[in-house]
């Protein structure tokens, strides 16, 4: 049997009396990759609140490699989070810092390796993102695409094992960006690294992930591999992708 | 009209009695978050601790060194035309010390930081919010409150402790010289009149105040600083963070004074 890496168990997540998420359940192995995709409050933002922050109250469980993040106290919750590389459509960047320095602030925070490994390391993220040129400037001298490479090294740079990205590639030039899927290709090839992409375009990430699942009003519509992806006559799935308004989703 | 000014001092009661209790719980999440400090590396504090200082203590130099010159030059001119007219000269050196080394020189320096630094980590600590880079902290691992705040108080008590024994050092110096071209008195005297006065207490009472004044400062401006939940809030939580700032290190300066003149 392999690894689970996350378990997602009849998770519902209720905030201000609206039901957020409602009875999600799905599990990721290890060296799998997953899209989830669906419309605006659809739910696959809030997916964020119980998997990444895990201070929110919920019913269901979220495991992490078997353990429930429920029971996380303050410091243990910490570490889970530091073993988690995460990367939302903000970047967040801290603006008082380089491109170099950014990357290497979790490195800072939490590694053993000293100064001079940690700059290696941090080097090598930039020679392969092509972030040479620039790692010297701070984030308001970068253009779109060199914040989004600088964020995403600063999310592997402790080398997580998954990696969580959220609404990441929205409005970006993809061919500027062609460094971060070669990066990803190679880590879904290692098998013990796991890839969530929680994305409002599944379509370009067929290459990349082998399971892609669709949320619509908290709940899970479509789940299923790329073929299915691509072939399935799910009614939300094809809604989905023609963009047609007709369907059994109404769009407001 | 009774009844309005009823309700609105129990409301304003309330906020106070809020405020007092939220400030509370954030001072508990930053002693909580102490205890992150074993899971560290103490190198990523140790940059901003160095930036802090020298934003807060160098750069704001020049201005303690001019507004040290000037109340200083004041004072002691005040001091020398004015207590021989009182037949008080003999306390010239006592009422320097009390006046610069004790009271105004650890509250001016403290009033130029809060006006300097304070505006601005409550500045960068808002925008840091709303721009989510705290957010992308906090979800790296980091723990924000130790990583933000810690280094600040550190810095802050440091800059504040230097720029006072220097503040201190140029009123009495500059001042003295600046004095002179209105009133003469012998460097000698003038000098050995403040070593004879200079206490244990002084120093005790001067370094209490930069101690307290360090803490407070930066701990006060980081509570506003992640108050605003969006950018328009920014300048009303900066302008909070400041004023109440200003009026505690007056309190504190206050109650410091009096408990050191009543051991």
């Amino acid at each position: 049997m392999e690894e689970l890496i996350l378990e997602v168990k009849n998770v519902k997540y209720t905030r201000d009396g609206v039901t957020l998420l409602n009875n999600i359940s799905f599990s990721l192995k290890k060296g799998e990759a997953m899209v989830i995709f669906g419309t605006e409050d659809s739910g696959i933002s809030h997916l964020f609140d119980v998997i990444i922050r895990g201070d929110v109250s919920f019913e269901g469980d979220v495991l992490y490699k078997g353990s429930s993040i429920k029971e996380l106290d303050y410091f243990s919750l910490m570490e889970y989070k530091e073993e988690i590389g995460y990367l939302h459509g903000d970047y967040g960047l801290i603006s008082n810092l380089s491109v170099e320095q950014n990357i290497s602030l979790p490195l800072e925070y939490h590694s053993s390796l000293s100064g001079a490994e940690i700059k290696n390391y941090v080097n090598k993220l930039i020679f392969d993102l092509n972030l040479d040129h620039c790692k010297k400037l701070r984030p308001f001298q970068l253009s779109r695409s060199e914040i989004l490479k600088t964020a995403f090294a600063r999310s592997i740079a402790n080398e997580p094992d998954l990696l969580y990205l959220e609404h990441a590639f929205e409005n970006q030039c993809y061919l500027n960006i062609i460094t971060i899927f070669d990066i990803l290709k190679k880590r879904i090839a290692r098998k013990d690294k796991s890839l969530i992409i929680v994305t409002y375009r599944p379509e370009n990430f067929i290459d990349i992930a082998n399971r892609f699942i669709m949320f619509f009003n908290g709940r899970i519509v479509f789940e299923g591999s790329k073929d299915e992806f691509l072939y399935s006559q799910n009614p939300y799935l094809i809604q989905y992708k023609t963009n047609n308004p007709e369907g059994p989703m109404v769009i407001l | 009209m009774i009844e309005n000014t009823v309700i609105k001092i129990g409301s304003w009661a309330i906020d106070i009695r809020n405020g007092v209790k939220d400030f509370s719980l954030f001072i508990k999440s930053i002693v909580t978050s102490f205890k992150s400090l074993r899971y560290i590396r103490f190198r990523s504090l140790y940059t901003i601790i160095i930036n802090q200082t020298r934003f807060t203590g160098v750069d704001a130099l020049s201005i303690v060194i001019i507004i040290a010159l000037l109340l200083g030059a004041t004072v002691i001119i005040q001091a020398l035309t004015s207590l021989p007219k009182f037949g008080v000269e003999g306390f010239l050196g006592n009422l320097l010390v009390i006046i610069i080394a004790r009271e105004l020189g650890p509250l001016a320096t403290t009033l130029i930081v809060i006006a300097r630094s304070g505006s601005a980590i409550a500045t960068e600590i808002s925008v840091q919010k709303w721009s989510k880079e705290i957010l992308a902290m906090e979800l790296m691992g980091i723990d924000t409150k130790l990583f933000i705040v810690f280094p600040r108080i550190i810095a802050s008590i440091l800059s504040i402790m230097g720029l006072i024994i220097i503040f201190d050092v140029v009123a009495f110096i500059g001042g003295y010289l600046i004095a002179l071209t209105v009133i003469y008195i012998p460097m000698d005297t003038f000098g050995q009149t403040l070593i004879d006065s200079f206490t244990f207490k002084d120093i005790t009472a001067a370094l209490a105040k930069s101690i307290l004044f360090g803490i407070a400062v930066p701990l006060i401006c980081c509570y506003y600083g992640f108050k605003p939940n969006s950018k328009f809030e920014i300048p009303i939580f900066v302008s909070k963070a400041v004023i109440r700032t200003l009026f505690v290190a007056i309190i504190v300066n206050i109650a410091i004074s009096t408990i050191f003149y009543l051991i």
